[in-house]
């Protein structure tokens, strides 16, 4: 058995971005680093539109389309582990400002152009207070001034997100309710991609490159290649290698930066998710 | 109608036992343990974290069922060390590891901060807009995640 355990792990970043973290990590065993790369895919809590309420849709996509379509769209998310409560953990019966927020989707089109329905047309509304409901928490001031909104609202720069295309005499009016939760569907996952790759020679035979007439023209190298060493043509293959460096491109919808993301992690027990 | 609450399958209810040791009646120095609420993500680093000690002789896992929210995990060491002993050094190990990991992330994030000249603040002002002292905004602000 190797005494590989007692090496502590190592990070280098290779880019930090607004939406993106590209790092290096070494000195762990592959089943810990895709650990980290699930748990970075799949158990980050955000907040995402999680029930809707229709009025009136007089669009062309149906009500479960529509629905559908906002609940995919991130809401800004940071420090959302202090911000929000989980609906489970709330004393409310259905619902409060501590545990949910609201968002209002009001459009109707009037002129003779086709009128694009977009996130930016969501409004956050505060939340009708239950009478007598003096809730004690201080859920409300860890809120930053764009919490729950959707991402790219508050920059001119950020396109929004398409929702539908409206005509003359059409109207949408929607109320949404929108809830902390992890895992329970790929909408809450805070990523929109990972990638993770190791071995970019194959050295480790881990994988078998299928081609056609020449490996080398067919599967080209990553860039990730520059950071190792090309084997030698007539190297033996080692059967006792172990993957050992691991490249990682973290890209988040922007519910949270990249640096939350990969800060969020750890190992997350059960009991308090 | 009849769907369980979404959250069942990754979060206890209240006074479940997370974890169960059946000890093996016919191995010696082995035993059966079912975690629950738990999937691929532990029960795999765990296992290769065991296979890593020397007193192992076997470490396996499976998750029986995609619907059913647990796994269990077979372990049989040599006899110097119960698997329950050695299943707790394995998770003392990992936490270590992690939080290990935690310090490296946050020493890197810091000083690609300083490089950039503040990575939030050169990305335009609050790129999600976390002010209000909230969220990613702080972290060029030296301040712990978990101060906030
Ligand atoms: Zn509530």
């Amino acid at each position: 058995m190797q005494a590989q355990e007692d090496v502590e792990p190592t990070v280098r970043i290779r880019e930090v971005k607004k939406d993106r973290v590209n790092f290096v990590l070494g000195n762990v065993d592959l089943a810990f680093a895709n650990s980290l790369r699930r748990v970075m895919m799949a158990d980050i809590p955000t907040v995402a539109i999680d029930m809707v309420e229709i009025e009136t849709n007089t669009t062309v996509l149906p009500d479960e389309f529509i629905a559908h379509r906002l609940g995919m769209i991130p809401l800004v998310s940071a420090n959302c582990d202090e911000a929000i409560r989980y609906t489970r953990d709330c004393i409310c019966l259905a619902g409060c400002s501590f545990c949910s927020m609201m968002l209002e989707l009001k459009v109707a089109c009037d002129d003779d152009n086709t009128m694009e329905v977009t996130s930016a047309h969501l409004e956050v509304v505060p939340f009708p207070e239950e009478e007598g409901s003096q809730d004690p928490g201080e859920e409300l001031s860890k809120r930053g001034e764009w919490f729950g909104h959707p991402v790219g609202k508050n920059d001119p720069n950020v396109p929004p997100v398409l929702i539908t295309k409206i005509r003359k005499g059409q109207e949408l009016k929607i109320r949404c309710i929108a809830k902390k939760a992890a895992k329970e569907h790929a909408k809450f996952s805070p990523c929109s991609a990972i990638s993770f790759e190791y071995d970019p020679y194959n050295k480790l035979r881990h994988t078998t490159w299928w081609y056609e007439t020449n490996v080398e023209d067919e599967w080209p190298l990553s860039e990730n290649a520059k950071e190792e060493e090309a084997p030698r043509d007539d190297e033996p293959f080692d059967f006792n290698a172990k993957p050992n460096k691991f490249y990682f491109e973290v890209e988040t919808d922007g519910s949270l930066g990249p640096q939350e993301v990969v800060m969020k992690v750890r190992l997350r027990p059960a009991c308090c998710s | 109608m009849n769907a369980p609450a979404r959250h069942e399958s990754y979060v206890l209810e209240d006074g479940e036992k997370s974890v169960e040791l059946t000890e093996d009646t016919k191995i010696p120095n082995a035993a059966t343990i079912k975690i629950v609420k738990q999937d691929h993500t532990l029960g795999n680093m765990l296992r290769a974290q065991l296979l890593a000690m020397p007193q192992i002789l076997f470490a396996g896992y499976k998750v029986p069922h995609p619907l059913h929210p647990y796994f269990i995990i077979k372990i049989q060491t040599d006899g110097t060390i119960t698997p329950q002993e050695i299943l707790e050094q394995a998770c003392t190990k990992l936490i270590a590891t992690m939080s290990n990991l935690e310090t490296k992330f946050k020493r890197e994030f810091s000083y690609k901060d300083v490089e950039a000249g503040g990575v939030t603040a050169a990305a335009g002002e609050d790129p999600y807009g976390t002010a209000g002292g909230a969220g990613t905004g702080a972290w060029g602000r030296g301040r712990d995640y978990l101060d906030f």
